[in-house]
């Protein structure tokens, strides 16, 4: 994180999002918002006066996973690159109801503003990387039998995670989030909305079999006397060393469970789960202090949108779709916009790192030209035959045909005049064809594929 | 334009062979209007078979070009560049599949034969009509925007930074590293993650 900030070629936009794209492969323009934060970051040194002294401190944490509280002036984790804090601008005592402004009255470098505004910029770019990531499915939602959210002591894996975490809630200790005791026996609950077509996804969230064996290493190793019990349908260990990791996690005493746990619910300060252990055939009810879920990664909010925005495609669940499964697995069919981790599908580490990696050597192999060539065989538009309808323009998957004025000479009585024909922009037409049969005066072709060879062909087969 | 079509048929080892009588259709486009020089060779994508298209260009002056082999996919490129090499635009060239959607597809040699040079006589007809394309050239905007400060875009980031470029990182969050700075220890190496 250091490195990315510290890098003299890399220009941070953090709290910013991209919100209009135009043009094409090598010369995209985008407009980025930049959202208020009421700090001047240029001024601003972190040095933390203000959120000690913010008396709004009753507000949930979101990086906290809800389990802590934070000020409404506020850095996003202890070590958030840049360093600086924002106001969350709904919980502002001072930008809700005008009172307050203590962090501005004792901010030594008088970095706060409260009258900051959303900032719109436009930056000229030739390539662009996708690397939206991905959210967990809200589980709350569809899984009844875990109780909807209602038990505090059911929790997921990332909720875990920052129990786990020196720099979390507990510094590190494992808690049950209800009474604050140290859990001695833990469930795990893997495929919670992976793999599960009825409620879920169809699909396997890839990293949760990983970290489900690394959690319950963790207990065994945390917690002197603790048991770890996994549910699971299938361990699934593919990846360098990762089957090895999953027998540590069974040599330090974590026990797995083939079934799928049906329903939880509590008995005094427990929980009860009702399973099956299917290598058993055997129908059985577990008593476990803490259980953990392992949810499925689901496209990232908004990632749709964006895809829409910028004019490239996504799979049946969302999932940024890439050029080809295996040998285009980094582009997408928008020429000029690559993908990164996880917004591709569910990735762990590694191979984000790796997918990181392959889109920027297809974003350096561009730059590599001052300028590229483009494939000739693109629609083009005879001005004289086009009768301006516009029923081509949303038609076109790539917007690659817009309308513009011209000027007519006139006669038979007529003076001069304007009218509205189709142009096709050739850099970013990728020859697909799609416009050809909306034009009812025949006024598009595609070069290569023109009506007249296409009739030559046809001819030769049937006359 | 002047008609002097040159047609090359490919026998792809035994994949078009076994099931279509390539010089069967060979001799047959030899008589179709404009056709001036046919042949057939056992790997037309090799060197010594985009040589014989090459030359042949040369050699017979030939002013369009039709091999018929396999899916446009696989080596619509190659034949492209040995008519260039030839000296002529590569745009005056179709390529015929009689593989994928012939050979492949049928068991009775006489049919498929017949529908090859039924697939061979549209692509000289095509042909016929086809004019010049140029290729075009634009300029490129050497910056990148990464959209997504997690562990992908920040790697994206640092690696085109790397290499000279400059790079807009953009991220909805007040900081980068997204889900992993909120992860403990990272599987399989139980390291740190932020």
């Amino acid at each position: 994180m250091v490195a990315v900030a510290q890098h003299p070629n890399i220009e941070l936009m953090t709290y910013s999002e991209v919100v209009k794209v135009t043009g094409y492969i090598g010369n995209f323009t985008a407009t980025i918002k930049k959202k208020a934060k009421y700090v001047d970051w240029d001024l601003c040194t972190g040095c933390g006066t203000c959120w000690e002294k913010c008396p709004s401190k009753k507000i949930k944490d979101e990086f906290e996973m809800d389990m802590a509280n934070r000020t409404a002036i506020h850095k996003l984790f202890p070590q958030a690159v840049p360093g600086k804090p924002r106001i969350d601008a709904a919980n502002c005592t001072k930008l809700t109801s005008g009172k307050c402004g203590i962090c501005e009255k004792l901010c030594p470098t008088k970095a706060i503003r409260f009258d900051d505004k959303d900032e719109l910029v436009d930056v000229e770019v030739g390539a662009m990387v996708m690397a939206t990531g991905y959210d967990l499915i809200d589980w709350q939602n569809s899984y009844g039998e875990y109780g909807y959210g209602k038990y505090p002591d059911v929790i997921t894996s990332l909720q875990f995670e920052r129990l786990v975490s020196a720099g979390g809630p507990t510094t590190g200790k494992i808690k049950r989030p209800s009474d604050g005791k140290e859990p001695k026996k833990v469930a795990f609950i893997k495929c919670v909305g992976s793999r599960d077509d009825s409620k879920g996804k169809s699909y396997c969230s890839r990293a949760c079999c990983m970290y489900t064996a690394k959690h319950a290493y963790q207990v065994k190793d945390k917690i002197p006397g603790s048991e770890a019990y996994v549910f699971y349908m299938d361990v699934r260990t593919g990846g360098k060393n990762y089957e090895e990791f999953y027998q540590r996690s069974l040599n330090a005493g974590a026990k797995y469970i083939r079934g799928r746990v049906s329903k939880i619910y509590p008995r005094g300060d427990k929980l009860i789960l009702k399973s099956e252990d299917t290598l058993l055939g055997r129908p059985m009810e577990f008593e476990a202090d803490l259980v953990v879920l392992a949810t499925a990664m689901v496209p990232a909010q908004n990632s749709l949108q964006l895809a829409k925005m910028i004019g490239f495609s996504v799979d049946k669940d969302g999932w940024y779709q890439e050029a080809h499964p295996k040998l285009q697995p980094v582009e997408t069919f928008a020429a000029g916009v690559y993908l990164a981790g996880s917004c591709q599908g569910p990735k762990d580490i590694p191979d984000s790192v790796a997918q990181a990696s392959a889109a920027a050597v297809k974003v350096c192999g561009l730059f590599s030209k001052t300028r590229m060539a483009v494939e000739p065989m693109t629609s083009e538009v005879d001005i004289s035959k086009c009768s301006g309808c516009q029923l081509c323009v949303p038609i076109c998957p790539y917007s690659a045909i817009s309308m513009k004025e011209i000027q007519e000479r006139g006669g038979h009585g007529h003076g001069p005049f304007t009218r509205q024909v189709a142009e096709v922009n050739s850099s970013l037409c990728q020859g697909c064809g799609a416009c050809l049969p909306a034009c009812r005066t025949a006024a598009l072709n595609l070069k290569g594929f023109t009506d007249e060879q296409l009739v030559a062909e046809v001819d030769s087969l049937c006359l | 334009m002047k008609k002097r079509v040159g047609v090359f048929v490919c026998q792809c080892g035994t994949n078009i062979e076994a099931n279509v009588d390539t010089e069967k259709v060979a001799e047959y486009a030899r008589n179709l209007p404009g056709v001036v020089y046919s042949t057939t060779y056992k790997y037309m994508c090799s060197d010594p078979g985009q040589e014989m298209i090459r030359n042949a260009v040369k050699e017979q002056q030939l002013q369009q070009v039709v091999v018929a082999s396999c899916s446009p996919r696989m080596h619509e490129n190659t034949f492209r560049r040995a008519v260039e090499a030839g000296g002529l635009n590569g745009y005056l060239f179709e390529m015929v599949n009689i593989r994928e959607q012939d050979s492949w597809v049928h068991h009775d040699r006489g049919e498929a034969t017949r529908k090859a040079m039924d697939l061979v006589r549209m692509g000289v007809m095509k042909v016929l009509k086809n004019k010049p394309l140029n290729i075009s050239t634009i300029p490129i905007t050497k910056k990148a925007l990464v959209v997504g400060g997690g562990i992908a875009g920040m790697q994206t980031a640092l690696d085109i930074a790397e290499a000279g470029h400059p790079v807009i990182l953009v991220e909805k969050e007040a900081s980068i590293g997204g889900k992993m700075t909120q992860i403990d220890k990272t599987f399989p190496t139980m390291d740190c993650a932020a």
